[in-house]
């Protein structure tokens, strides 16, 4: 029981990971309707961004101004990447065919992998310690870490203001217009274009605050580390039902809480199988995933 | 256009006996490799270009078509040479019949999801292999039976890669490959009109991934070591990217465009890299650059050879 229980800790910390990753890929899809397969890669640059800022300023140690400039310095960098990838690469095929736009993001989803190889040398990197890590209570043997516990607040702040930047602000409505009628909403005066780059900026941003969280946690970066979490965190986004917000959160939590049981009780080599398995089972059951819904053809 | 067939057998016995007399190994390797990209490309392309399904998985068949093969004529059939075509049939099948078993939800699902179930297929593929200790897990399997000489290799790679070519151009061309044109097109239309859609899109990806074993079980054979590891997502994206770069639904434009991407590295090997697989730069910024300027590749739908057949235009 007790061992069930630390799983949960650590399943949810990491569910929260997925969750933030996730939005990211369910809102580029609900605007644009498309995979974006670099945001895994947004994911990475937000980490490395992050790691050169510190390394540039010598802020290494342990200490909230420092952890909360690692933060902020990895929301600026993913967005800015984030811009710049919707810019060059997505938006000059508006109007060109849905395959052609998804081949451009592997395309691009290649390049930043194995142009980080170059830039930032294949080897990992061991991220600074931003966070003391320490046990802040014991409850029989179950132990919350602080880092699991800032993980928790973060998520649940990001996820507040997210809620509030989609419902209530005159962006999030536009935005919501945008998704549901990309056709009708430049009639209602929304210029299309700069609300699909807010989106992409949006879901970069919070790729960037996770990968600094998760760098926190387990302290090694490498060009090559969004693939593993862009890979579940894409499958949470499906599960849930892709461009669906709540859908993306409450896949994220289940999926991150279903590894950890998997690692937890000794299948952690089939764990990228079965989250799989899981997903080809979701799309065969139910293809829109959990929360989505169903777009009738038109003809 | 029967000299023409004659010319070119000539001349592909010709490059043939030239590659086997004059040219390093080092060449003659990059001969195989080619064709192997091409019969890759072939595959994918008409599942693909002709059937617009998107697959992103076939690195899943190719390593089922490359394990079958390694793993039977190792452990069955000895390691007599002449069995290879066998058991590369051999493996070509076991790959067809997991791509019919893909294609079943085919009908229900379309575009990025049919995507994602693929490359679900093929992750799980690799993932299994990878814990499956008997083919050697994460080590891979190594020793499998090799062409005892270049001109071998060339002559078998080269015939089944005549073939795959041969059967696929004259299924795009067909009945069938109309009928999935169709499809393509515009799928209620198509359905409207008499189409048996599951039907005919099942059949394609059985016959791509029928292609795609044969690629896998040449591959194993070719280099004489697979690993689980080798048939990962990024093989699947290099072979997207052949298929993409010559057009899809030209089959001799993948032909062309794997002899092209197979032979740019190589030429570019020279420039001082510091050790690093250049073609995972370039490849991406050629297709980013494709996809916004040519989107249709290199030929699109057009053949190399402009019979009237041919084109669907």
């Amino acid at each position: 029981m007790q061992e069930f229980l630390q799983h949960t800790i650590n399943g949810l910390s990491f569910g929260s990971i997925y969750a933030l990753v996730a939005l990211g890929y369910t809102m580029v899809y609900g605007i644009l309707a498309m995979i974006n397969f670099a945001h895994s890669d947004i994911y990475m640059m937000g980490a490395f961004g992050a790691f050169y800022v510190i390394r540039f300023f010598n802020l290494g140690d342990p200490n909230p101004v420092h952890f909360t400039i690692g933060l902020l310095a990895s929301m600026i960098f993913a967005g800015l990447v984030g811009f710049c990838v919707e810019k060059f690469a997505y938006k000059p095929l508006r109007k060109s065919d849905k395959m052609n736009v998804l081949i451009t993001a592997i395309g691009v989803s290649i390049l930043f992998e194995f142009g980080g190889q170059i830039v930032f040398g294949a080897d990992p990197k061991s991220f600074p310690q931003l966070l003391s890590n320490e046990v802040v209570f014991q409850f029989y043997d179950i132990s919350f870490q602080s880092v699991d516990i800032m993980i928790y607040v973060i998520t649940f702040i990001a996820l507040i203001g997210l809620s509030y930047l989609i419902n209530k602000t005159q962006t999030g409505r536009a935005m919501r217009a945008v998704s549901s009628r990309p056709d009708i909403a430049p009639l209602m005066g929304i210029n299309t274009n700069k609300i699909i780059s807010t989106t992409f900026v949006v879901g970069s941003v919070l790729a960037g605050l996770a990968s600094v969280l998760v760098a926190i946690k387990y302290p090694k970066i490498d060009p090559m580390m969004g693939v593993k979490i862009g890979t579940s965190s894409f499958v949470a986004a499906v599960f849930g039902g892709i461009g669906s917000l709540p859908g993306a959160v409450i896949g994220g939590y289940i999926l991150g809480l279903g590894e950890y049981y998997l690692t937890g009780y000794g299948a952690s080599t089939y764990k990228e199988a079965l989250s799989f398995s899981l997903l080809i089972l979701v799309l065969l059951i139910k293809p829109t995933g959990l929360m989505g819904t169903k777009a009738k053809e038109k003809i | 256009m029967k000299n023409k067939k004659i010319i070119f057998l000539i001349s592909f016995v010709a490059i043939g006996v030239i590659c086997h007399l004059f040219l390093n190994s080092y060449i003659q390797a990059l001969v195989i490799t080619f064709m192997i990209n091409a019969i890759m490309a072939l595959s994918l392309n008409f599942i693909t270009g002709v059937a617009n399904q998107f697959s992103l998985g076939q690195a899943g068949f190719m390593a089922l078509g490359a394990y079958t093969s390694a793993v039977l004529t190792k452990e069955f059939l000895g390691d007599v040479w002449y069995v290879i075509p066998v058991t590369a049939l051999a493996g070509a099948c076991v790959s067809a019949a997991a791509g019919f078993l893909v294609s079943l939800p085919s009908f229900k699902l379309k575009g990025d999801y049919l995507a994602i179930v693929t490359m679900g297929f093929a992750e799980i593929v690799r993932v299994i292999l990878l814990n499956w200790n008997h083919v050697g897990g994460p080590r891979g399997y190594n020793a499998i039976a090799k062409w005892p000489e270049f001109i071998l290799s060339y002559a078998a790679t080269g015939s089944y890669l005549i073939i795959t070519f041969i059967v696929l151009y004259h299924l795009k061309i067909s009945w069938f490959g109309r009928n999935l044109w169709a499809i393509n097109e515009d799928e209620i239309a198509a359905e409207v009109m008499g189409t048996a859609v599951a039907k005919n899109k099942r059949a394609a990806f059985l016959v791509s991934s029928f292609f795609a074993g044969l690629g896998g079980a040449l591959y194993g054979h070719h280099l004489g070591y697979i690993s689980p590891g080798s048939f990962s997502f990024l093989m699947s994206v290099q072979i997207l990217i052949y298929a993409v770069f010559g057009g899809l639904g030209s089959m001799s434009g993948s032909v062309l465009s794997a002899f092209i991407l197979t032979a740019l590295p190589e030429v570019l090997r020279s420039l001082p890299t510091g050790g690093l697989d250049l073609r995972m730069i370039i490849f991406p910024v050629l297709l980013i650059i494709m996809m916004i300027l040519r989107p249709e590749g290199l030929l699109g739908r057009r053949e190399l050879f402009a019979s009237k057949e041919g084109s669907h235009e």
